[in-house]
């Protein structure tokens, strides 16, 4: 499978109430098909290009994103709580379209989230207790974990609803792709700036030989937001980097 | 900024009340019921206080609302008039779902009006109206005693009022009032976990309380919910994990891929 139709950016996943009202012409705050852009889903989705090609979808650049996150902190006085919870719920809802469990080859469809050290992680927690309540087993990798009553709380979470926990990285691809039909990157989010330092660095690497499709979470981990038509997670061709500034 | 710090421990009471009610009373003769023992319920206090923010609670639970306002009253089969919905909140935690429902509501480009009487000085309460009022959600300075006026303004009301445990008395003037408007309204009415002013437990007041068309079952029925006799009872809240769900032995109906709600 060629990196490209690997790589599944699922780009700026928000559930519809965590940004403003806005119309048209802007962001997309729908999970649903509308703010794909370009990129057509090859494994199991069914949805049609026309619909895709018809929405004009704005994409952000990293100092957008921030100013959106800080007014619905500050002016609507939305808790970071309410909005993990609904990104989270959201990726998982747009996961469990991509790759509904039916399309999968284990019942159920085992899923390695890899969580990062900030708030990218965080969502990636909600998500995978969601994609265990959906019928997808899940199993983390967290190894940064952030001393702060959130983080703990939906470790918790996933402890309590038996989501294992896995002490270490598998050094190898070929171990991943054994083991799991699918690898959720909840690494990196879109103020990530700078460089990659270890442990995910190497955790990068393992991922850049899957063969196993990655779905990643608001950004594919590393990729810069500003730039077109690369990613350190692979190429893009110009015309599908899910990121245009 | 909100915090992501716990629930005050003055908001324990009303959890406490929520959870004696959460008994399952199938609709189905072949499930079985649960009892929760007061030791049972401190324990699944204390442990949900532990894991959930009360925000996020909230947040999973009333996403559920309103799909399964659009289950019941799908928008595009809806008129302009139709679209309009009246959110009716109390003070305490059933208001504060319904506060989270209309901003859903909204997403889902319903038109939602809030009437929230007599508001909680918490600040979960008060960031969750702020949300609403950023978003453009009107809120009624006063709610007509002509029934009439509220069935020709909108074509939805959603009951927010009281959950299992709060008794009428306990929220004031102008929500008991306003109960006594909702009971004459001829256009459908949709109940937050309970029908407000039913008794959790016995259901009684059903026959001259209020009498919804769509009842939204919280995490799992309540006892009273044996004696809901509208079109549609859902129950909604996709979180309660197996283990709890073992421990209480709730028996709920399957949940159909990534849907949040359930019709039983």
């Amino acid at each position: 499978m060629s990196r490209l139709r690997a790589l599944l950016g699922l780009g700026l996943l928000v559930a519809g109430s965590r940004v403003p009202r806005i119309k048209s012409q802007t962001i997309a705050c729908r999970s649903g098909p509308t703010w794909w852009g370009p990129q057509r889903l090859n494994s199991g989705g069914r949805w049609d290009s026309e619909v895709m090609a018809s929405t004009v979808v704005k994409y952000l650049s990293q100092e957008e994103a921030q100013a959106v996150d800080q007014e619905l902190f500050n002016e609507y006085q939305f808790s970071v709580d309410q909005l993990m919870e609904l990104a989270g719920l959201s990726c998982a809802t747009a996961i469990a379209k991509a790759y509904p469990p039916t399309s999968m080859s284990r019942s159920p469809p085992t899923v390695l989230v890899i969580c990062g050290p900030g708030n990218n992680g965080g969502d990636g927690l909600v998500c995978a207790r969601h994609l265990k309540l959906f019928g997808y087993e899940p199993t983390i990798y967290y190894p940064k974990r952030p001393n702060k009553p959130l983080f703990t709380a939906l470790v918790t979470q996933c402890q309590k609803m038996d989501i294992p926990f896995l002490g270490e990285m598998p050094a190898e691809p070929m171990t991943i792709d054994e083991l799991y039909e699918l690898v959720v990157d909840a690494i990196f989010g879109f103020s990530f700036k700078g460089d990659v330092r270890e442990p995910f660095h190497s955790i990068l690497s393992v991922l850049k030989g899957l063969t196993v499709p990655i779905a990643s979470i608001d950004i594919p981990s590393g990729a810069g937001i500003q730039k077109v038509g690369w990613g350190r997670l692979g190429p893009y061709p110009p015309d599908s980097c899910p990121h245009q500034v | 900024m909100s915090s992501a710090a716990g629930p005050d421990p003055s908001e324990a009471p009303e959890e406490r009340h929520f959870l004696r009610a959460l008994e399952l009373q199938p609709p189905l003769a072949d499930m079985g019921r649960a009892e929760l023992s007061s030791n049972a319920t401190t324990s699944l206090v204390q442990r949900r206080k532990q894991a959930w923010g009360r925000q996020s609670w909230l947040e999973q639970i009333w996403n559920a609302g309103p799909v399964c306002q659009r289950l019941a009253f799908p928008l595009p089969a809806l008129s302009r008039k139709q679209r309009t919905v009246l959110v009716v909140c109390g003070p305490e935690q059933n208001g504060a779902v319904g506060l989270v429902c209309a901003r859903h509501l909204r997403v889902f480009e319903y038109e939602p009006t809030i009437f929230y009487p007599t508001r909680s000085l918490d600040l979960l309460h008060r960031d969750l109206t702020t949300q609403c009022e950023k978003m453009d959600i009107p809120f009624l300075s006063y709610l007509p005693t002509e029934v009439q006026l509220i069935n020709e303004a909108y074509g939805l009301v959603v009951d927010a009022v009281l959950g299992p445990g709060v008794e009428p008395g306990e929220v004031g003037g102008p929500c008991t009032r306003a109960l006594a408007t909702l009971k004459l309204l001829s256009i459908p009415l949709v109940s937050l976990d309970i029908p407000s002013g039913w008794d959790a437990e016995t259901g009684s007041d059903s026959e001259d309380g209020l009498r919804p068309d769509v009842l939204v079952s919280l995490a799992a029925p309540k006892r009273c919910a044996g004696r809901f006799s509208g079109r549609h009872h859902f129950v909604a809240g996709r979180f309660v994990p197996d283990d709890v769900r073992r421990k209480f032995a709730l028996r709920l109906p399957g949940y159909t891929g990534t849907d949040c709600v359930a019709a039983l």
